[in-house]
């Protein structure tokens, strides 16, 4: 071949192959891996918000989105474009992207405002219920909610274990159940004890401690007055107030009595029906009270019929002012206690016949009454 | 003759290929869609939620392919693709059923397991009640006592949470329960030692 002829063959194939080379050089993937890859990652935060759990539509629109362009990432992986050809499965790609990065931020969001929610309902329960459980004790209602108080107790251990954890929404059911709770107890403790804050029921224990006090000026004689609210007992002589002392009431003594057992403290007016000596009780020295008196029994026959009061109880007895045997002992199955110095003071001052009334309370702002306003106050969750 | 149909035989051949790949692969639709239904009866909405969303993602994909497919004329189908995918979705599907059931076992089994450390702490807290006297010093124990029987009746709702397949809000409660009864057992033990430590001084008297 002439040389013009070689030269020109050259030429040209080396033309050919510079073109060939700068072509395939600017040919792209069909699969961007660095997207695939920052998709796939996207999913592992999604999943680390627990997006399927938060906002399941969002994430199942993501996840199906994604599961179907991955089958045609898995089917055109080793295909490669020519520069001027378009890539579709690209630009889905990337949008998928692009809305992958929005749906992380709005459920970084929505899950950063749910566990701000889920504490702050948390902490609110949480703190209603630590003062329930104060005020409960101070007035010593324990009993007066039974079982209900443990019930509340573990819904808002519950709450606090799934909110460690994450869970937010199961500790926000915990918590507004727990809440619901808390509102029905306090309704229950306004209900049982709701007695103490009544101005009524108050002005008629005032009226009887009254009485009493007046009978000890006729009569020059020695009276007691006992506030269950207060926790006191006063000695009156010639309407006189002559002692005061703090007293240990029954484990329900807050409540009325209604039965043997109950452990509740009657109110009402009563004599002391007898004296025991020591020697003669186990609770150092005792004045025996003319428990029950009519007025009990009215009232409990009265409860028997309407069935507040189950047939197999008794109405009770043995209901005494006393000192103290255990010295560490809180509470008596329902009778009034004094710590055995006071107790001697006491005993040495009345007689069988004393009049002995036992009042709710005398004051309209007493522990029970500012333990309900307390707690009436907490109810907003 | 024997040229005409050497001419001929190619386009036949053809023909039947085509209309080999234009049925839809239901038998394989059917056994993913089944596999998917299985794994959703295994729990893997509750325990491997993202998992369950992307095989009923390739679900999805499956039957739009199947779909665009059946639009298309009837020489030019092609199910192969579709039949990858439920073959596919099939596997995953069984994958994620195996992955849920595995979660599933193990939150049961932390569930019973904080059951029966429960039940245990409530014994310890009867037993203590059972203790308790019955004259008059039963008065500190009184209101405990209330508070001993609600824990022996929360065990019946960890037992129906269980029953339910509630296993974390069974796991939950349970803690709390043991929680609770730990602390009500020791009041008791506080009760009962200041009834022994309040007589013996009485005593001494």
């Amino acid at each position: 071949m002439h040389i013009y002829h070689r030269l020109m063959y050259s030429l040209g194939s080396g033309s050919l192959l510079l073109i060939l080379t700068v072509t395939l050089t600017g040919c792209t993937d069909a699969v961007p891996q660095d997207v695939v890859e920052a998709i796939e990652s996207l999913d592992r935060d999604l999943m680390d918000l627990r997006a399927a759990e938060l906002s399941p539509d969002d994430y199942a629109r993501f996840a199906h989105q994604w599961m179907a362009l991955k089958t045609r990432v898995q089917a055109e992986d080793d295909l490669i474009h020519w520069p001027w050809e378009s890539n579709e499965l690209d630009l889905s790609l990337r949008r998928l992207y692009e809305e992958g990065v929005e749906t992380v931020a709005r459920i970084t969001d929505q899950r950063k405002a749910l566990g701000q929610a889920a504490e702050r309902k948390l902490t609110s329960v949480e703190d209603r219920f630590h003062i329930l459980t104060v005020q409960v004790r101070a007035i010593d209602s324990r009993l007066v909610l039974g079982q209900q108080l443990v019930e509340t107790d573990l819904l808002v251990k519950q709450a606090r274990a799934f909110f460690e954890e994450g869970q937010f929404e199961r500790s926000i059911e915990a918590s507004v159940k727990a809440g619901q709770m808390l509102t029905s107890q306090t309704d229950l403790l306004s209900s049982e004890l709701g007695r103490y804050a009544d101005h009524e029921r108050i002005g008629r224990w005032q009226q009887m401690a009254n009485e009493t006090i007046a009978w000890s000026r006729r009569h020059h004689a020695s009276a007691i007055v006992v506030s269950k609210a207060d926790r006191v007992l006063t000695l009156y002589k010639n309407g006189q107030k002559v002692l005061s002392y703090p007293v240990r009431l029954g484990f329900n003594g807050i409540r009325e009595k209604r039965y043997q057992g109950d452990g509740a403290t009657p109110e009402g007016r009563y004599l002391i029906a007898g004296k025991r000596g020591q020697g003669q009780t186990q609770f150092y020295r005792a004045l025996l009270l003319d428990y029950p008196n009519e007025e009990d029994r009215r009232r409990f026959q009265s409860a028997r019929k309407t069935g507040l009061i189950p047939a197999s109880k008794g109405i009770g007895g043995q209901i005494e002012i006393h000192g103290v045997e255990n010295e560490l002992a809180a509470q008596t199955l329902g009778c009034v206690m004094l710590e055995n110095a006071h107790m001697i003071s006491l005993y040495d001052r009345v007689e069988k016949g004393t009049p002995v009334t036992i009042v709710g309370a005398l004051q309209e702002q007493n522990s029970v009454a500012q333990a309900l306003a307390s707690l009436g106050q907490r109810n907003d969750i | 003759m024997f040229e005409k149909l050497l001419n001929v035989a190619p386009i036949v051949l053809a023909l039947v290929v085509a209309t080999g790949c234009a049925k839809p692969p239901t038998e394989q639709i059917e056994a993913a869609e089944k596999a998917v239904a299985d794994a959703q009866q295994s729990g893997a909405s509750t325990y491997v939620a993202e998992e369950y969303a992307k095989i009923e993602g390739t679900l999805v994909a499956l039957r739009k392919e199947v779909a665009d497919q059946d639009a298309k004329f009837g020489l030019v189908r092609d199910y192969g693709k579709a039949e990858q995918l439920a073959v596919a979705a099939k596997a995953d599907a069984e994958r994620v059923k195996a992955e849920a059931e595995k979660k599933r076992d193990e939150a049961k089994a932390a569930a019973l397991q904080a059951q029966h450390a429960a039940e245990e702490s409530v014994k310890v807290t009867l037993d203590l009640v059972a203790k308790a006297p019955t004259g008059k010093d039963r008065a500190a124990l009184e209101a405990i006592k209330a508070d001993a029987e609600a824990l022996k009746a929360s065990l019946n709702q960890t037992q129906m949470a269980i029953d339910k397949a509630d296993y974390q809000a069974a796991q939950k409660q349970a803690e709390a329960i043991r929680e609770k009864s730990t602390a009500v057992s020791h009041e008791i033990e506080t009760a009962l030692a200041k009834i022994g430590k309040g007589k013996a001084a009485a005593k001494k008297k």
